[in-house]
């Protein structure tokens, strides 16, 4: 009987967590917090952004700091520059706000620094070599700006905080920067094109994303032009492998626990698995609406968020992955155009 | 499940021992309590100290100014590469010290930096004149320059006369009061230097005040002239002479507001009896005026609606179309791309006719070519971030078709667009214009692009009339471009700069030139944008800003003369026609206002509005909550479009508003559907 109890207590601890993402719509100009209790997910707030009402500022990259108590969300448009903006998790209200560069989109807090590091993607702008913001979000104080490549995107933290990297999709490279001395270390030329660093040649690899792995060891980058996800040795920084993917690799997420690597296919509106153990494909899994934009995964290693931006007038939308049987879970409508996505908390 | 219970604990134990060791540590600098002048550089020592005080070293410091790391103007800069800091400007500021790579996480703290001026080593004062009249206050010009050569052009700075023949006031204002010669003697610091000066009796005997007008309309500007004569009657010139008023408004619970200028404009707010007084030295004269009520109000009805009631509405542009009718083309905002045509023949019922979707969330403009043929549209939010503009056959607004669609070099969405002669000039990014021929209109081609080439450029608008452009770039305010007028060799493939002007809010949002028909001046009339409070997308936002009127009559040196305020609502889009403003005022409706004659101060408060329009529908996108987007006189109707409500026309009726009978317009046939 006692051991019936347990069971039933321990099953009842196992299925009452309920997850907390947060989510941008960048055609809406908004962010949406959904829970997630592992049957169904649901929008429990919707909040408008930015400070123009006839102007679009276009929320695009989202992310929590490691506290948990403020989450961070960039705005692409501006006039022209766009901004940070920090907002608190408690009652979802802005805090502070910092200008950056053109297009500032991607970002994270690196543990080691509890500075912010944010890629000014300059998506639309002339090509020219562009930056990665550093950020104090303490005071959102821009304290720096790196010049990387052409459109930097995909702006990660390893494991250790140490270090930040990007790959910049126009000039095709990837950029370690060290977060504590706040200047590029190795700079890794996707495209073998390193006689030509800083110069637009339309790289045919467009490098999307990069996921540090939690080893340290490896990172991986979604080629979103060659549709191939490279996997690049840290200790000798150079590509050691490359995967084949469906159309359009946009964003890359690694479990927690270094077991999958999955990757949004923006072309495909899709998501694919792969298990880390042995680099090996494990599904694709179509998403409930097209342009799959970005992903995460839950710490516990057990679920993966899929933003989808959708098209024209349509919502967009978040699915969720159960990473156990490796199927579509639930799916939730959001604003237009979802992108940023972070992972805000577990809550038993 | 249960080998994962010690893992939990020990990751609980390392995040509880992780943040306890950030605690454990607090940062000291020799940047506490530091004062340092302007231009001193400073080499700031930083370091952690743990619980027992025990000084331990970071591995990485990084300073910074808390009013901006990369503004190296605002207080003090920072060189990270040296590591030192500058006084750039006086004043108490803050800088940053971070200590990065001790703990995990953020551990750093801010230091209260006092900078001031450094000691002057040289001061140099100048006068206009060694020679004043009694009754006039001398008005010296300073350049100080400090031990780090340093200049500046005002201080705290001591001015001590030979005799009372001066007088100097505690806010340092220095006057003539008795003939003879004085020394002032300045000093600051430790520096000190004399000026000798003369003063004389003031010459003029006699003054004479004269204008152009003895009575005149609220907003009606009146020139007073004022002659000086000595003792022989002999006429003094350039002497300088001080306007006042002084008044009596006829209404006794208003005030009598007024504005006169140095060069003796003089321009009332509101009706009533003036004195206007020119002063010169210890002689003054006066002259009565007297202002009456502009009276020009009419009254507005609206005529038709044309609704949309399930998106937001943006731009709109009426248009006369190949057949004769009369069309419209509107907009919609944050929504699915969607574009309407309208029959607008008879503005009384306003008649959708079709529509166009596009791969967009925002068609934020719409414009048709001057013969009505073609229609071109901007997009932003495409799904495949690939905006630009759709060019749309317009031959039979009843069957539109899109034509062609071009977003090379305007991919990043395109918020405004404007037709002139077969060539499209459309934003790309908010940053630069590209000119694009549209002679083929399936197949466009890019001809030019504008830029400003300021750091920071940005650009929200642009308007072409007789070959000019307008463009409105926020904070670098209107530049005026030749892009076909040819008076400055300028065509669409090679736009050149006339003439620029901007304001201080930075908030230039859009232009419309203006060629005065009673005066001939010629005015760039320049709108700001405001939200002062961000957005409130489900009900009516606060808006902000007004109209700045810049006299151009002279291109090299234009002058700010007026503006049109509405309290409590802000600008956006407007038409002007025979001296007649209309303006959308966002929440304040469509303004029709009065700008004829001479131009100066006010608008608003001149009595100078017409009338206006509520444009607001209660089956709009927020019911009954006007926001007035653009507004166009077209045939004798004052078009409009509504963010909330879609478009709609009205009219100004010859008659003036008349409120002793307001209870008939209870039995008056409904106007508005």
């Amino acid at each position: 009987m006692y051991r019936v109890l347990l069971a039933f207590l321990f099953f009842n601890f196992c299925h009452s967590q309920n997850y907390y993402i947060y989510v941008a719509a960048e055609s809406d100009d908004t962010v949406s917090v959904l829970k997630f209790d592992g049957e169904t997910i649901e929008e429990t707030d919707r909040i408008t952004v930015g400070i123009m009402p006839t102007e679009n500022e276009g929320p695009h990259g989202i992310t929590i700091d490691p506290s948990g108590k403020y989450w961070y969300l960039t705005l692409a448009h501006g006039s022209p520059y766009g901004s940070l903006v920090k907002y608190s998790t408690q009652n979802n209200e802005p805090l502070s706000k910092v200008e950056l560069g053109l297009f500032p989109a991607t970002m994270e807090i690196s543990p080691k620094t509890g500075l912010l590091y944010a890629v000014n993607f300059n998506l639309h702008g002339l090509m020219r070599t562009s930056t990665v913001s550093v950020v104090d979000p303490e005071y959102m104080v821009e304290i720096t700006k790196i010049k990387t490549g052409i459109m930097p995107h995909g702006s990660r933290i390893s494991a250790d905080g140490k270090s930040h990297y990007s790959v910049a999709m126009m000039s095709g490279e990837l950029f370690e920067i060290d977060a504590l001395d706040l200047s590029v270390n190795r700079i890794l030329s996707l495209d073998n094109n390193s006689k030509y660093r800083n110069a637009m040649h339309h790289s045919k690899i467009k490098p999307t994303w990069v996921s540090p792995h939690p080893n340290g060891k490896t990172l991986y980058i979604a080629g979103n032009g060659s549709n191939q996800i490279f996997v690049v040795d840290l200790q000798s920084f150079s590509v050691t492998d490359t995967l084949s993917t469906g159309k359009g690799p946009y964003n890359l997420a690694i479990s927690p626990n270094g077991k999958f690597l999955l990757a949004t296919l923006k072309s495909e509106g899709a998501v694919s698995i792969w298990s880390l153990k042995n680099n090996k494909f494990l599904k694709k899994i179509k998403n409930t609406t097209s342009v799959s934009h970005g992903v995460v995964v839950s710490p516990d290693n057990k679920y993966a968020f899929i933003s989808l931006e959708g098209v024209g007038g349509e919502p967009g939308k978040v699915d969720v992955i159960n990473l156990e049987t490796l199927s579509l879970q639930g799916s939730v409508n959001v604003g237009k155009q979802a992108g940023g996505i972070a992972f805000w908390k577990i809550e038993q | 499940m249960k080998s994962k219970f010690p893992y939990l604990l020990l990751l609980s134990f390392l995040f509880v021992t992780t943040s306890a060791v950030s605690q454990e540590y607090y940062v000291k600098s020799n940047l506490e309590n530091l004062e340092i002048e302007v231009g001193e550089v400073f080499e700031p020592s930083t370091y952690a100290v743990d619980q027992d005080g025990k000084p331990v070293s970071c591995p990485q410091i990084v300073y910074y100014n808390k009013n901006g790391a990369l503004n190296s103007d605002d207080g003090i800069s920072v060189s990270r590469r040296r590591g030192t800091i500058k006084g750039e400007e006086p004043g108490n500021h803050k800088v940053i010290a971070l200590c990065l790579g001790l703990v995990d996480g953020w551990l750093g703290r801010d230091f209260d930096v006092k900078v001031s001026y450094a000691k002057a080593k040289d001061l140099s004062v100048k006068l206009d004149s060694d020679q004043v009249f009694v009754g006039s206050y001398v008005q010296p010009s300073y350049e100080i320059t400090d031990n780090f050569g340093f200049t500046r052009y005002n201080a705290n700075i001591k001015i001590k006369p030979s005799n009372d023949n001066i007088q100097v006031d505690a806010l340092n204002n220095i006057k003539a009061v008795k003939s003879g010669k004085v020394t002032l003697t300045f000093s600051l610091d430790a520096v000190e230097t004399s000026i000798d000066l003369n003063i004389v009796k003031n010459p003029i005997n006699n003054l004479v005040l004269s204008s152009n007008m003895n009575t005149a309309r609220t907003g009606d500007v009146i020139t007073f002239r004022t002659m000086a004569y000595d003792d022989k009657n002999q006429l003094i010139s350039d002497l300088p002479i001080l306007y006042s008023y002084s008044g009596e408004s006829f209404d006794k619970s208003n005030t009598a507001a007024a504005m006169i200028r140095d060069d003796g404009k003089f321009v009332a707010e509101t009706a009533g009896n003036y004195l206007i007084t020119a002063t010169a030295g210890q002689r003054s004269t006066s002259i009565p005026v007297v202002i009456y009520d502009r009276g020009i109000q009419r009254e507005v009805i609206n005529v038709g609606t044309g609704l949309v009631q399930e998106r937001h509405t943006s731009d709109f542009w009426v248009f006369e179309g190949v057949d004769k009718r009369d069309y419209a083309v509107s907009g919609t905002w944050g929504a699915d791309g969607t574009t309407y045509f309208w029959d607008v023949t008879d503005p009384a019922q306003i008649r959708k006719i079709d529509s166009i979707q596009v791969d967009a969330r925002t068609v934020n403009d719409v414009k048709v070519s001057e013969d009505g043929r073609i229609s071109v549209i901007s997009r932003e939010g495409a799904s495949s971030r690939r905006n630009g503009i759709v060019i749309i056959d317009t031959t039979n607004p009843y069957d539109v078709n899109i034509i062609s669609e071009y977003t090379t070099n305007l991919t990043g969405g395109v918020h405004n667009v404007f037709i002139y002669q077969d060539h499209v000039f459309a934003l790309s990014n908010g940053e630069r214009f590209y000119v694009i021929n549209i002679e083929d209109p399936k197949n466009p081609y890019e001809v030019g692009m504008f830029e400003i080439g300021e750091k920071g450029q940005a650009i929200h608008d642009v308007w072409i009339e007789d070959g000019i452009a307008y463009s409105s770039n926020w904070k670098h305010g209107v530049y005026i471009i030749d892009v076909g007028n040819g008076v400055a060799g300028g065509s669409p493939s090679n736009p050149v700069v006339m003439s620029n002007y901007s304001y201080e809010s930075g908030a230039h949002h859009a232009t419309f030139p203006f060629k005065s028909k009673s005066t001939g001046k010629f005015y760039t009339i320049l709108g700001d944008e405001i939200f002062p409070q961000g957005i409130d997308l489900y009900s009516t936002n606060e808006t902000a800003g007004f109209l700045h009127f810049v006299d151009f009559s002279d291109i090299d040196n234009p002058v700010e003369v007026a503006r049109y305020e509405l309290p409590g609502h802000g600008s956006h889009n407007y038409w002007i026609e025979d001296d007649v403003l209309y303006v959308a005022m966002y929440s304040g409706g469509v303004r029709i206002v009065d700008i004829s004659g001479e131009l100066m101060g006010d608008l608003f408060r001149q009595g100078r509005e017409i009338g206006h329009i509520n444009t607001g529908n209660p089956n709009g996108f927020i019911p009954n909550a006007t926001m007035t987007w653009g507004a166009q006189l077209y045939k004798g109707h004052v078009f409009y479009s509504d963010h909330n409500g879609g478009i709609g026309s009205s009219k100004v009726l010859p008659i003036k508003p008349d409120n002793s009978r307001i209870n008939e317009y209870l039995d008056r046939p409904r106007l508005i559907d």
